[in-house]
């Protein structure tokens, strides 16, 4: 017999977000023709690749009432790491791993500062977001670092049955395989726990500092592998890559009713989050919409989350008491 | 002439239940009646009838002379009679004053609705009593409590002469709960009848001068709040006093050896505190709040720091550095402030039952078995007793007694031989506590050293078979069962030992 957790699986609000989400999809259609093709939905699915793996990590860290500013600078590092090791000869697969291993130390990182030093999430990621950031030009001189290794490139155009690349197929992986850590596993509702109580979590034998340590590096891995992906498929490192990359992942989030306030939220609810911020954004620039323009859109989107998220909430709190006295 | 109403001989029977046997009293105006009893005993189902809902099977009642009889609730809203439950009867989409006049509308000379009037004489209610409230918001808009107020303007506007209340703090904060008060004597001024059903000892001692006492169904008593102790109330409304609860509890009589002993710890809160547990026993811990008795189990469970001393477990030193390290060593906490430190708000009574123990159902990848832990979470929800719609229910849903069993259900499914209690029966009512007490004897009896902080003296003295006395942060005295009374405890937990 399947269980939910109550808070978190509000069907009504899912089906809202499809709602919004085919609306918007019929509204760019109308304004284009070609909006609504094949090629198009790849497109759209292949930009959310990146964004999508960073919404992933960013859900876990909202649940939990922490965040990661850093993702977008671990994606940008990694592209170019992963550039300079290929053409430094390293094997692909190694370098992947190399790679994904930066991420993680990168998270590591994170979670000491965070759990032994005790600083704010959101204050120690934005350091190491400067901070890598800042690396990552470094090695590479400030420089773009082209890819001429096949196999990488092949990496970011490859095409399973004709229509699935690479990129978007890990993204389909991960979305499932995170979304059943969330659901069924200690470590998923040990992330639900600590943002509902930490303090209440410790006292029920939880380990709040290695529940944020494996998130953190959950964050970096994930980062690292979109950044790789990322380098594939503009078949260069690029230190500058990725810069609103953290905050596409939390609007994508939050739209998907991950609470800020912590405790609640849902992968399905981030995917369709995820798809409603890239279509918008595809959606944008087919209308030839200058990029400028997409990043007050962005903006808005953010704070257009963030209001659904403070009305689900008083949703929430009004269901709460009307249903804490009908018990009685 | 004052209004009065007389209830006689009042008879009401459902299909197997005698809900109502042979209730006979008289109520004056101008007082505050509080209801009290056990739930089932009686009080709503009387409310009912004044109300018009049910009709009582034989039996009458008399509002100032006349023989009334109410079939629906609008003839006994007409009569003056109105009923103010835990679920709000207003209509959410129509403002306050709307609410306030529902059913009879003033219209103007043009037949219209006059608004102004409404408006006008709501905000003359409002500024009566005290109720920060805008006639023209939306009864959605406004919170529980002030809903709740909008009931009472209701009543208040169809002059109602018979107001009665039923539990209707449950939902409201300290302030609230002061404006609610401060209306109810203001309408006892002026010699409305008022019935207050609760089950709170405190409120009642504050706001009510009677207390008509149901039990099973039947009058058991009406008497003065101010002359009549709490113990004597609950002696009357469950038919047996504190005293005789803590007498029929099954106490086990085979303690066996020390299990827990703690030497000279010392710790930032607390100093030099030596004491044994043993198998089987219940031991107390007495003393004032700040004494130091939670702060010496939160040294055993891994949350403070020790600064010297020892911890043995079966003789062997032991250091918790966490809450886990605890438990697996077999020791169990359950803390004071439920609602801090216990519940985790956001989740289902069943993750807050099986959360310490979430392990024991990985199988195959990791993944939680989640028919296993149904199971155990249905058995802990059956020998609790724990009320709940469902297990996928959220906790904050329940009410504080099953709250707490909730929580102590996850720290017993950690099959500890050490249980700490701190303050398990704090916020519950007498009929829960007494379940409480069966269950603590229960892992008494079947070998838990069980550990019982208690701020309540009845309690310390009925349950404990040694009392530890702490003041201070320091030991004040041991007393046995036999030693322990009230005085005693008081004597060391106000003045230290000196030898």
């Amino acid at each position: 017999m399947k269980k939910k957790i109550e808070v978190s699986g509000d069907l009504k609000e899912k089906i809202g977000l499809m709602f919004v989400l085919i609306i918007e999809i019929a509204i760019f259609s109308f304004m284009n023709g070609n909006y609504f093709s094949a090629a198009n939905a790849k497109n759209i699915l292949v930009s959310s690749s990146l964004t999508g793996l960073v919404a992933i990590a960013e859900t876990y860290q909202i649940i939990a009432t922490s965040i990661d500013m850093s993702t977008g600078s671990v994606a940008a590092f990694s592209g170019v790491f992963a550039a300079m090791l290929l053409n430094k000869g390293m094997n692909p697969v190694a370098t992947l791993l190399f790679a994904l291993v930066a991420g993680g130390i990168v998270g590591v990182i994170n979670g000491v500062f965070v759990t032994k030093l005790k600083i704010e999430p959101f204050i120690t990621t934005l350091a190491t977001m400067e901070i890598i950031r800042g690396f990552a030009y470094i090695i590479c001189d400030g420089k773009a670092v082209y890819i001429s290794d096949d196999f990488f490139i092949n990496l970011g155009s490859y095409q399973i049955l004709g229509f699935l690349s690479i990129p978007v197929l890990v993204l389909i992986i991960s979305f499932i395989i995170f979304g059943i850590v969330l659901k069924r596993t200690c470590l998923g509702r040990s992330v639900y726990v600590l943002g509902g109580n930490k303090y209440a979590a410790r006292l029920a034998g939880l380990k709040p500092n290695t529940i944020i340590l494996k998130m953190f590096i959950i964050s970096g891995v994930l980062s690292a592998l979109g950044g790789v992906f990322l380098a594939a498929r503009m078949n260069s490192g690029q230190p500058s890559a990725c810069d609103n990359l953290a905050f596409d992942g939390v609007t994508a989030a939050v739209l998907g009713g991950t609470a800020f306030s912590g405790g609640v939220g849902t992968m399905l609810g981030t995917v369709i989050g995820v798809f409603i911020i890239q279509c918008f954004n595809t959606g944008l620039t087919m209308m030839n919409v200058q990029i400028f323009w997409q990043d007050v859109a962005q903006g808005v989107l953010l704070i257009l989350a963030l209001s659904f998220d403070y009305f689900r909430k008083q949703r929430r709190n009004k269901k709460l008491i009307l249903a804490s006295e009908n018990s009685k | 002439m004052a209004d009065y109403v007389e209830f006689k001989h009042i008879e009401k029977v459902f299909p197997g239940v005698r809900a109502l046997k042979d209730i006979s009293f008289k109520v004056e105006s101008g007082i505050v009646y509080a209801f009290l009893g056990e739930n089932g005993a009686g009080k709503s189902t009387l409310l009912k009838i004044l109300n018009g809902d049910y009709m009582p099977t034989s039996g009458e009642y008399i509002i100032n002379g006349e023989t009334e009889h109410f079939s629906n609730p609008k003839e006994a809203i007409e009569h003056g009679v109105s009923v103010i439950y835990q679920e709000r009867q207003i209509v959410m989409d129509m403002t306050v004053a709307e609410n306030v006049f529902l059913g009879g509308w003033p219209k103007n000379s043009k037949g219209l609705i006059d608004y102004d009037l409404m408006n006008g004489k709501t905000a003359e209610i409002a500024k009566k009593f005290g109720i920060n409230i805008n006639p023209k918001s939306k009864a959605s808009e406004i919170s529980i409590a002030y809903q709740q107020m909008v009931e009472i303007m209701k009543a208040i506007n169809r002059d109602c002469k018979i107001i009665a209340f039923d539990e209707p703090t449950s939902s409201l904060g300290d302030e609230e709960t002061e404006i609610l008060f401060n209306i109810i004597r203001s309408l006892q001024s002026e010699g409305k009848i008022i019935f207050y059903v609760s089950h709170r000892m405190d409120e009642i001692r504050q706001i009510a001068q009677k207390a008509i006492i149901f039990k099973d169904g039947s009058l058991v008593d009406v008497v003065d709040v101010e002359k009549t102790s709490d113990d004597e109330l609950i002696k009357k409304m469950v038919g047996r006093s504190l005293g005789d609860i803590f007498k029929e509890l099954k106490r086990n009589d085979k303690i066996g050896e020390p299990i827990l002993e703690v030497k000279n710890l010392t710790t930032h809160y607390v100093k030099n505190v030596s004491f044994k547990v043993h198998k089987g026993e219940i031991l107390g811990f007495s003393g004032l709040v700040g004494s130091g008795r939670t702060e010496t189990m939160r040294a055993l469970f891994g949350v403070d720091k020790v600064l010297s001393g020892e911890i043995l477990l079966n003789g062997k030193p032991i250091h918790p550095s966490c809450p886990t390290d605890a438990i697996k060593l077999g020791i169990a906490y359950c803390p004071e402030d439920r609602k801090e430190e216990g519940i985790l708000p956001n989740m289902s009574v069943g993750t807050n039952i099986t959360i310490s123990v979430m392990e024991r159902y990985k199988s195959k990848f990791g993944l939680l078995d989640f028919g296993k832990e149904n199971k155990t979470i249905q058995k802990n929800i059956e020998d609790l007793k724990i009320k709940t719609p469902q297990q996928e229910t959220l906790i904050t849903q329940l009410s504080g007694g099953n709250q707490q069993k909730v929580i102590l259900a996850r720290w017993l499914e950690t099959n500890p031989d050490v249980l700490i209690l701190d303050e398990p029966t704090k916020g519950i009512d007498v009929g829960a506590k007494s379940e409480f007490y069966k269950i603590i004897c229960e892992c008494a009896r079947s070998g838990k050293a069980v550990i019982f902080i208690s701020s309540e003296m009845p309690e310390i003295i009925g349950m404990s078979d040694r009392v530890i006395v702490m003041k201070g942060g320091k030991i004040s005295a041991e007393l046995s069962r036999e030693e322990a009374n009230e005085e005693t405890i008081l004597k060391y937990a106000m003045v230290s030992m000196v030898s």
